[in-house]
This record gives structure tokens, sequence and C-alpha cells, in this order.
């Protein structure tokens, strides 16, 4: 009875420390969360389906479009579903689940270092391609798969540019990972050669 | 055995090594609740309602936990807290393992990189931390711990 009380007593003081800690704390937070407000990190990493894996080369079978990550299914006022930004944490568990990793810098970049089994589509080169041109060499990889396309990292933004043109190709899981090389690298991440 | 783990001088070395981790584990976020808020939702594990809560109380207990333990004050209540707090985080930890979640530990510092292997030695950790505090709850009785060095001392 007596330790029930003494942690009684030491939970009251660390709630009313918190509480003070937090009120003055400019940083402070809700006390409570009604929704997540930290979306980016959490609500795309919900998404993954377990037991859920990628093949990009899979260009048969349709997939479910709920399960995919960084689609929301509904295609813009141009025709495509638009690519979204992800993190760090779901680039990898995207990387994990076999998703099709896209480099979008020039080739002697990609030569030097790049995401383990990432392909290289240098966007200067990409771009200057007709719409059936960059429709064929597009052609071996499955629509409904998931791909991620960064770049160096920090501010290129051909990961950008690149995912919006693979998007209005039609794929539906286009994801765009503005880490870059420099953040999966930093990270400890798989790379190549 | 008994005598020994009942040791005056053993319990004091467990509650200070227990302490120290204790306070240094709760130090980094005392005041960075939205940092170890989403280190908590990575775990998927809180209801999100109340996940602040949790993220805001939770760095204090071990503060004061760990305080309580390295003074020798509350001996019973700290270790057997220390010892709730231990299962709490093993529970997360081994569900999170368990579900294959990707995500750092947020156990010590809010920047850990994240790697599964962290997870399984986060819970190896937990694991020799929680039988320190279940030694010290046991056998942190005054006078027993009186015993022993009266019996030594008659050896």
């Amino acid at each position: 009875m007596k330790t029930a009380k003494q942690i009684l007593i030491i939970i009251v003081i660390s709630v009313i420390s918190g509480l003070a800690a937090n009120a003055i704390n400019p940083k402070g937070i809700p006390l409570i969360l009604e929704k997540n407000i930290y979306a980016l990190d959490t609500a795309k990493q919900k998404k993954t389906v377990d037991g859920f894996v990628n093949d990009p080369y899979d260009t048969t079978t349709k997939k479910n479009n709920n399960n995919m990550l960084g689609s929301t299914g509904k295609k813009n006022k141009e025709g495509f579903i638009e690519p979204e930004n992800i993190t760090v944490e779901l680039a990898k568990n995207l990387f994990d689940r076999n998703a099709l990793f896209v480099d979008a810098r020039a080739k002697e970049e990609y030569d030097s270092v790049h995401v383990k089994g990432s392909i290289n589509l240098p966007y200067e080169e990409f771009r200057s391609k007709g719409f059936n041109e960059k429709s064929e060499s597009m052609k071996k990889y499955n629509k409904d798969g998931i791909i991620v396309v960064y770049c160096k990292g920090g501010k290129c933004e051909v990961s950008i540019d690149l995912a919006y043109e693979i998007a209005r190709l039609g794929f539906n899981s286009v994801n765009i990972y503005r880490g870059g090389i420099a953040e999966w690298k930093e990270k400890g991440f798989p790379v190549q050669p | 055995m008994t005598n020994f783990l009942a040791n005056k001088y053993f319990q004091i070395s467990l509650r200070i090594i227990l302490g120290v981790i204790f306070i240094y584990a709760s130090v980094g976020k005392l005041f960075r609740p939205e940092d170890f808020a989403k280190a908590i939702l990575r775990y998927e594990f809180l209801p999100v309602y109340f996940v602040n809560i949790m993220a805001i109380v939770m760095p204090w207990v071990e503060f004061f936990t760990g305080v309580l333990l390295i003074t020798g004050i509350f001996k019973k209540a700290s270790s057997l807290l220390a010892g709730i707090s231990l299962i709490v985080f093993l529970t997360a930890l081994i569900s999170a393992f368990a579900r294959g979640l990707d995500i750092s530990c947020g156990c010590f510092s809010l920047e850990e990189t994240s790697t599964k292997g962290d997870i399984i030695y986060r819970i190896v950790q937990d694991v020799f931390m929680l039988a320190g505090a279940v030694i010290v709850y046991k056998f942190s009785d005054t006078k027993k711990a009186q015993e022993t060095v009266t019996a030594e001392e008659i050896n």
C-alpha cells in the first residue's frame, strides 16, 4: 500500500512537471492529438500493406490501387495521378518492398554511386524525347507498381520534374524522395557500386 | 546468492546504474515533446489520443524514477515504477519488431538512425534493465540488507 502511494506521488509530480514544462516550452504540443499532425512521416507509412511486395516488371497483373503507396487513385485535371513526396523512412520501406528506384541524375553521377538496384533516367535526356519515345522506354515497367524517383538531394529538383514526366505516362504510384542519394548514403542504406 | 543480491553495496551500485540510464534516457526528451511524440507515433502502438500526453509525461516519470533510484528514496516504489516502464517499453519494442517496423528506437536519442538491429539490441538491453529493477525491488528491503552486512561482519 505504501509503495502504491509512493508511485502515485511520483506519477503526480511527473504529470505536473510534464505539463508545466510543456506549457512554458515554446515548442510545446497540445495535450490531445486529434489527428496525426505528423502525417508526412506516419500517415503514409501506415499505407504500407503487410505482405505486399511490389514487382516493377510485372506488367500483367493489375494491382489494387488502394494498396498503392503515394497514390490517392484520383486523377488530377490533366488526367494523371500526381506524384507525392515521401520521407526517408518511407523510401526505405518501399525499397524493402522492391519498389523501382529511378535516378534522375546524369549518367556520370549515377555511375559513381546510386541506390542499389535503381535505374538511371537522366532527366535532361528524358524530357527531350517525344511522348511515344518516353512511353516506349517505360513500357517494361508495371504501371501500377511503386516508383520512387530521386536525385542528389538538397535543392535538386530534377527528381520532381522526372516524377511528373513518368506520372504523365500513366504510372499510378510515383513518389518523390527529396532526401536523395545524399541522405540515403548518410543513413547507410544500400548503394551501388 | 540472496545474500549477494541483497548486499548493500550491490544494491547501491545497481540502483545507481539503473538511475543513471533512466536519467540519461530522459534528459534528451524532457523539453522536446514534439520529437518524442513523433518517435512514439512511429511505433503505431498507442491510440493517437494518448500519444501527446505520453510524450509530455513519460520523460518526467523516467527522470524522477532515475533520481529516486540513485538517491535511494522510495526504493520500492521507484524500482517498481522502473520495472513497469521497462515492461511497457519492451512490449512496444517487441511488437514493433514482430510487425517488422523499421523504426528507430527513440529510447535514448531522438536522432538515432533507424535499423532493425537497433531494436533487437534495445530489447536485450531492456531485459537486463528489467532484471536489475526486479532485483532492486525484491531485495532492497533495508532489514535484509542490514542482516547481510552483519552476517558478513560476523564471518
